[in-house]
Formats: structure tokens, sequence, C-alpha cells
């Protein structure tokens, strides 16, 4: 006879397995700081490239201007205004980055052991109508 | 209203049975419209302006997460740009490159939020999707709809000076990758409808969260009104060329979404209103509930009056016979009426008789 609550409890986990299953598995495989440390620093990288883009085409927009009356100390000066925002991104960016991936690795945890939980519930289900 | 409530509900209801099929529709829908508006705009390559085309990548992306139609918009709209010259193609993948980093690397799930807003600038509606944002959605939701609103206005320019970008030699190349860059980001119009999306987005979700009565019909109202003021200061202080035609059209349109999505999903009845007062140890709480307006759909009885009933073969013999015994019935009854209506008769004639004096005196003795 069809029992309702196995077949829900199956649907649910099911629906995981398809959903979540995989990458909740390979976050669970780190630890928490070791995951949000990885990817805060892959962050930085991408940020790194994004930043380096953007003031390339910055650059280019603005190439006449900037090389007009260049002198070594008008140069310093930009290369500084240029680290400092670089800087200041590159923060923001890993503060962000680091409170959203811990939050994604709990997220992941708490899917996980409920999947495990109810794992658990369906065998406990078997065993009963095994008897 | 009870007609629209009712309409939602049997919406509702709709989309439960069907949600599947109505989501693979929409799908299709925002398709068609993305791949066809970028077609008509941006067709370079005769190849992949076809009709044909647009179809078919709508119909293969509406079976598949919304994340691929972004990514083959984006494909489409490079594909364009490379026919029309590889200079504009190189600054185009570089500006969705920094899109990608900043934003969609993180989430990719309001990532279609970015076609929305693009199909309302096309289509001269851009703040009837920033309503429906910032009435449904949080301000990081601005990420997407800004992204979108620089996509749609670096297309419209290609669009409107693509002759000035078509190929010549190598030096013609640097100053045309130059003069790209510079002309799309110095496009003041850009920049004045950005700001007016990033504060119709802001008012909007601003008000809609404050505990006032009719919040989503005023945040709708001054969030529009905003961003038109913003548009029109721009119009007016930076010499932008924005239409006060599509302005007002697009501002009605506004706030009829935004009354719409306020039936859909907030229909509460404020002259129900309860302020309640309580505390516990640590806080004091000053509640204000307003109630939700819960219509039932209507369900539609079909009582029949000339029911039909089956009745199978007829025994000929038998409904004679039937028909006989109804006849006999129907004869002693009739026979039972005559002789209560001769027995009232009978009655009446000798109380007339009394009464008259008419009765025979032997027949008194």
């Amino acid at each position: 006879m069809l029992d309702k609550k196995r077949i829900r409890l199956m649907a649910k986990m099911s629906a995981y397995e398809k959903k979540h299953a995989k990458e909740d598995l390979r976050i669970s495989s780190y630890y928490k700081k070791d995951y949000a440390s990885l990817n805060t620093l892959i962050t930085v990288l991408w940020i790194t490239v994004g930043y380096a883009i953007l003031a390339g085409l910055y650059a280019l927009c603005n190439l006449n201007t900037l090389l007009e009356n260049l002198t070594i100390t008008k140069l310093l000066l930009m290369i500084a205004i240029a680290v400092g925002i670089y800087l200041i991104l590159v923060i923001i960016y890993c503060v962000f980055a680091g409170n959203f991936y811990k939050g994604k690795y709990n997220k992941a945890k708490q899917r996980m052991k409920k999947y495990y939980r109810d794992l658990a519930r369906l065998g406990k289900m078997e065993m009963k109508e095994k008897k | 209203m009870s007609t629209l409530l009712v309409m939602k509900e049997q919406l509702q209801v709709l989309y439960a049975k069907y949600s599947t099929y109505i989501t693979i529709g929409m799908r299709l829908i925002l398709g068609l419209l993305v791949f066809g508006l970028i077609n008509s705009n941006i067709g370079f390559m005769k190849a992949a302006s076809s009709g044909l085309c647009t179809v078919g990548l709508a119909a293969v992306c509406a079976f598949l997460p919304t994340i691929i139609m972004i990514l083959a918009a984006t494909a489409l709209i490079l594909l364009h740009l490379y026919s029309l010259s590889m200079v504009i193609a190189i600054v185009a993948v570089m500006y969705f490159f920094v899109m990608y980093i900043f934003y969609f690397r993180f989430t990719s799930r309001l990532a279609w939020l970015a076609l929305l807003t693009a199909v309302g600038f096309a289509l001269k509606v851009p703040f009837a999707v920033v309503v429906g944002i910032g009435l449904l959605g949080t301000p990081v939701c601005l990420i997407p709809a800004v992204c979108g609103a620089f996509t749609y206005y670096m297309v419209h320019f290609v669009k409107m000076s693509s002759s000035t970008f078509k190929d010549g030699s190598a030096n013609s190349m640097v100053e045309g990758l130059m003069s790209f860059t510079k002309q799309t980001l110095a496009n003041k119009e850009m920049w004045v409808m950005i700001a007016a999306v990033i504060f119709c987005v802001l008012v909007v979700y601003s008000v809609r969260t404050r505990a006032l009565d009719h919040a989503w019909k005023i945040a709708s109202v001054a969030g529009t009104a905003a961003a038109v003021v913003v548009c029109v200061a721009g119009n007016v202080v930076l010499n932008t060329h924005i239409s006060y035609v599509v302005l007002l059209v697009g501002g009605t349109a506004a706030i009829a979404v935004g009354l719409i999505l306020e039936v859909l999903f907030l229909a509460v009845d404020y002259s129900r209103t309860e302020h309640l007062e309580f505390e516990d140890d640590e806080y004091h709480y000053y509640v204000k509930a307003v109630p939700k307006v819960a219509v039932s759909v209507p369900e539609k009885s079909v009582k029949h009056i000339n029911e039909r009933q089956d009745t199978g073969k007829i025994d000929v013999a038998q409904v004679k016979k039937q028909s006989a015994v109804q006849n006999r019935s129907n004869g002693k009854v009739g026979r039972r009426e005559q002789e209560a209506k001769s027995a009232d008769e009978i009655l009446l004639t000798r109380s007339l008789n009394k009464e008259l004096g008419l009765d025979d005196p032997g027949e008194e003795n």
C-alpha cells in the first residue's frame, strides 16, 4: 500500500538532490573558514582583473587628458589614486565576499543536515515496513 | 474591486494547476521579446537576425534556466557587434566581463532582471519594470537593473551610430576603440536614466516598507514621480533629450503596473486596520495589523431542469399493463371524487331545505 508520508519525504529529498545536493556536497567537503577564505581570495583575483579592465577603459576614454602636461609628480599622484581606489574596492569586496560565502556555507550545511535527517527517517520507515 | 480579487484567486488556481506550462510560456515570451529586439535593432549578421533564429533561440531557452537565456542574449549581441566591427565587440566583451566580475559571479538568481529592464527600456516603459522591482524586490535588485539599462544604452548607441564604426585600417581601429569607449561612457542620457532607475527603486522600496496605509500605491506614485523629476532635471541641466511623451506614457504605465501588483500581491483592507499595544519583559510592542481581503472563488453549480433519464429498452406489454393499472386506479379515484361531490350536494340541498322550510312536515314528525 502507498505510504503518503514516505512519498512526500522521498519527493522532498529528490527535489533537494536535483537542486542543491551536488554543490552542497562540494561545499561541505571544506571547513567553513577554509571555504570562505579560498573564495574571498578568488574574489580578490577577479576584482583585480575587473579593476584593471575598468581602469583600462577609463584610461582609454581620457587618454589625451591624462597625458596632457604629464610630470613625474602627476604620474605618481595618478598611480597613488588608482592604487587607493583599488585598495578600497578590494577591502569592500573582501568584507562582502567573506560574509557572503560564510552565509552560503551555513545554508549548505543546514540543507545537508536536514537531508541526512530525512534519509535516516526514510531508513526507519523502511525498516518498520519490513518488520 | 471584488471582481479583480476573484480574478486573482482564479489566476492563482490556474497557476497552481498549470505552473510548468505557464512558466515555459512566460520564458518563451521573454525570449521572443529579447531576441526579437536584439535582432531588430542591431541585426548586422543576416544569418543570426532571421525570424527563424529568434524563434528557435526563444523556444530552446524557454525550456532551460534563465541564465542560459542571458548567456544566449549576450552571445547574440556580441555576434552582431563583431560582424559590425571587432573593436566594438572587444569593448562590449569588456563591459560584460566587468558586469560578470562585480555582480553576476556571486549570484545569477536575479540576472533575469537585467533582461527585463533592458526590454522595458526598449519598449519605452522603463519605469514600469523599475517600479515592479522596487515593489517586489530589495535594493540589491538595483545592480541587475542598472546592468540592464547600461546594456540597452550600449546597444542603442551602436544602432544609432553603426555607420561610423564600420571597419577601417589599423589606425582607425585604435581610434574606434577610444571613441566607442568614450561615447558609450559619456552618454549623458544613459547616466540620467541610470540615476532615475536608482532613485525610483530606492524611493519605492523605502515607501512601501513603511507602515503606511496604502503604502504600495503611494510608493508607486512617489517612485514614478522621483524618476520623472530626475529625467526632467537631466533634460534641463545636462541638456539631454529624453522625450516627455515617453516619460508621460512610461510614468502612467508604471503607476498602472504598481496598482496591478498591489492587487496581485498585497490585497489588504485598510478600513479594518487594528492597532495593538502590548509588552513583554524586554520590549514594548506597537503593532499595526491590516487584515487581508479574502475572496473565495464562487463555485458554479449547474442545475439540470430537464434532466434526461436513461429509459433503456421499452417493454411495450409492460407499459400497456402499467397504463391499464393507472387507468383503473384513476377510474376509482374519479368515482370516489364523484361520490364525494354528490354527498356534498345532498347535504347542501338538505340544509337549504331546512332553512327555507321546504321539508315535508310528515317527515319532520
